[in-house]
């Protein structure tokens, strides 16, 4: 597991939606707060598996709106992996 | 039969909410009004739930002059039940079998057989687990769960497996029906499976393994189906597909199917039989990603596209009329717009681009089909039809779609699909002069 898993989900969710990490809490809602729409959710998934090397269940991307949630969706798919 | 075989269509037959046949489709399509109206569900008078969808009226199977002993044979196979699906499939072929004017009577009749279908047997397969479950679990104790709750929590527990039911015995029943016996194939490419039928259809021609070949498609959603997509998020509350629009809300189902002959055109010219267009051929890539979602970014459906070009001998400034899967839902409707526009350019001015599932609704695994039809009968008619609510296009699709019905001469057009599971699909036609 990745020692600061959360510092980089926040980069990497920032990169993709062009904003800056710091403006990424655990709990922001970038569809809500930040307007991210379901083509850069799709993105956000793409970028995820990229760089974690880890595969998203398709009923899983909807899910993924907050940092939060997407720190617990890759941890779910890295400790599947492990296993 | 050789590689070199050029391959005519000549036989069309659509079942659609717009129309059953094709003069009374087209001339319903250029009347430009869609046929969506609000289908409700109910299990022991309790309504379950109710969906928009564009209903296919008045079809009865037994007016279509097709065999009745071999209908009854199917009734007796399928316990009673009238399979709707199959139905369509049924009388999908017959339409176009007589279009072309062939005769089938006989068993040496030359022909083979492409089906294509999604879930044929999945909605009375799944209603008839659900009766028999409820039945024998719930049995006397029906005033402490209802149908409907028991229904509703079994589907989605049943569902993902449910689909992965394939039949070979309708493509027994259908084949039958119409004395055909040389290959035939059932397949499933998801919304992509019109597509990959004609290029298997004219393989079988090419191979010598059938003179002609009707492929036909067909679906007749259901409650299963919609609670499905509408869980997937993707259905439309507001019962409209607004292809590439800032307010598309997802899609809504079309109901019925189509029927399509083709077969060697030296032929078909010699027997002076109707010839819509050439199939130049196709090209066709599996992205292989995501069941429901397509992977933004990816360039499987421009490979696609690309390939139908190189098989089919054309470029992108031969095609006229290009027409879209455009299912209305944002992310599909951005990842084909982004393969439209690396092929085409951004807003192109050439091809028109039409749309034609705000009029039939998404037919499932028969919309490549019964698009292509369409497109072949605006192909013929050197019109191209506006698409249907297309009031406020979203231009970061960079694409545009044709708003007036346009009378301009049509030589060569485009059908491309991206489909679940990756199936990414483009046919070519061109017509004959």
């Amino acid at each position: 597991m990745p020692q600061n898993l959360e510092q980089e989900v926040k980069e990497l969710i920032a990169g993709v939606i062009g904003r800056e990490p710091e403006e990424l809490k655990l709990e922001t809602n970038f569809w809500k707060d930040l307007g991210v729409d379901s083509i850069k959710a799709i993105e956000i998934t793409v970028a995820i598996e990229r760089k974690f090397k880890v595969s998203v269940r398709d009923e899983e991307i909807p899910k993924i709106t907050t940092v939060g949630q997407a720190v617990a969706v890759i941890k779910g798919a890295l400790e599947k992996k492990a296993k | 039969m050789s590689s070199s075989t050029r391959i005519a269509i000549t036989g069309l037959g659509p079942i659609s909410s717009m129309g059953i046949g094709k003069d009374n489709l087209w001339k319903n399509l250029v009347s430009g009004k869609a046929n969506v109206k609000k289908e409700e569900a109910f299990i022991d008078g309790e309504l379950w739930d109710s969906f928009f969808l564009h209903k296919v009226e008045g079809f009865n199977v037994h007016k279509f002059g097709i065999d009745e002993d071999k209908l009854s044979d199917i009734k007796a196979w399928k316990e009673g039940e009238e399979i709707t699906d199959l139905n369509y499939l049924l009388a999908a072929v017959k339409l176009a079998l007589d279009d072309a004017k062939l005769d089938y009577s006989k068993n040496d009749n030359g022909l083979g057989l492409v089906l294509a279908h999604e879930n044929i047997s999945l909605m009375p397969f799944g209603l008839k687990v659900s009766n028999l479950a409820y039945e024998a679990l719930i049995g006397k104790s029906k005033d402490q769960l209802s149908k409907k709750d028991f229904f509703n929590s079994l589907y989605k527990s049943f569902l993902k497996s449910g689909y992965d039911i394939q039949s070979f015995s309708d493509l027994y029943h259908v084949a039958r029906v119409f004395n055909i016996h040389n290959y035939s194939l059932f397949l499933n490419n998801a919304c992509a499976s019109g597509l990959y039928a004609y290029e298997a259809a004219a393989e079988i021609i090419k191979s010598g393994q059938a003179k002609a070949v009707v492929v036909a498609a067909s679906d007749n959603p259901e409650i299963y189906k919609y609670l499905w997509f509408r869980d997937l998020g993707i259905y439309s509350k507001g019962g409209k597909v607004k292809p590439f629009c800032k307010d598309s809300d997802g899609l809504v189902f079309g109901d019925g199917g189509a029927g399509v002959v083709l077969e060697d055109l030296a032929s078909a010219k010699k027997r002076k039989a109707p010839i819509y267009a050439e199939y130049l051929g196709g090209g066709f890539d599996l992205e292989g990603w995501k069941i429901t979602v397509p992977q933004i970014g990816n360039d499987s459906y421009q490979k696609a596209i690309n390939k139908a070009f190189k098989n089919s001998k054309t470029k992108k400034t031969d095609i006229d009329l290009l027409v879209p899967h455009g299912v209305g839902s944002q992310p599909i409707d951005y990842y084909e717009a982004k393969a439209i526009t690396d092929t085409f350019g951004n807003n192109p001015k050439k091809p028109l681009i039409s749309a034609f599932k705000p009029y039939v609704g998404h037919n499932l695994g028969s919309s490549a089909l019964l698009e292509s039809l369409i497109m072949l009968l605006s192909l013929n008619n050197d019109t191209v039809l506006p698409a249907l609510n297309y009031e406020n296009p979203d231009p970061k699709f960079n694409i545009g779609l044709n708003k007036e019905k346009r009378q301009v001469k049509l030589k060569t057009a485009m059908k491309i699909c991206c489909a679940f599971a990756g199936f990414n699909a483009a046919a070519v036609f061109r017509k004959i002069p």
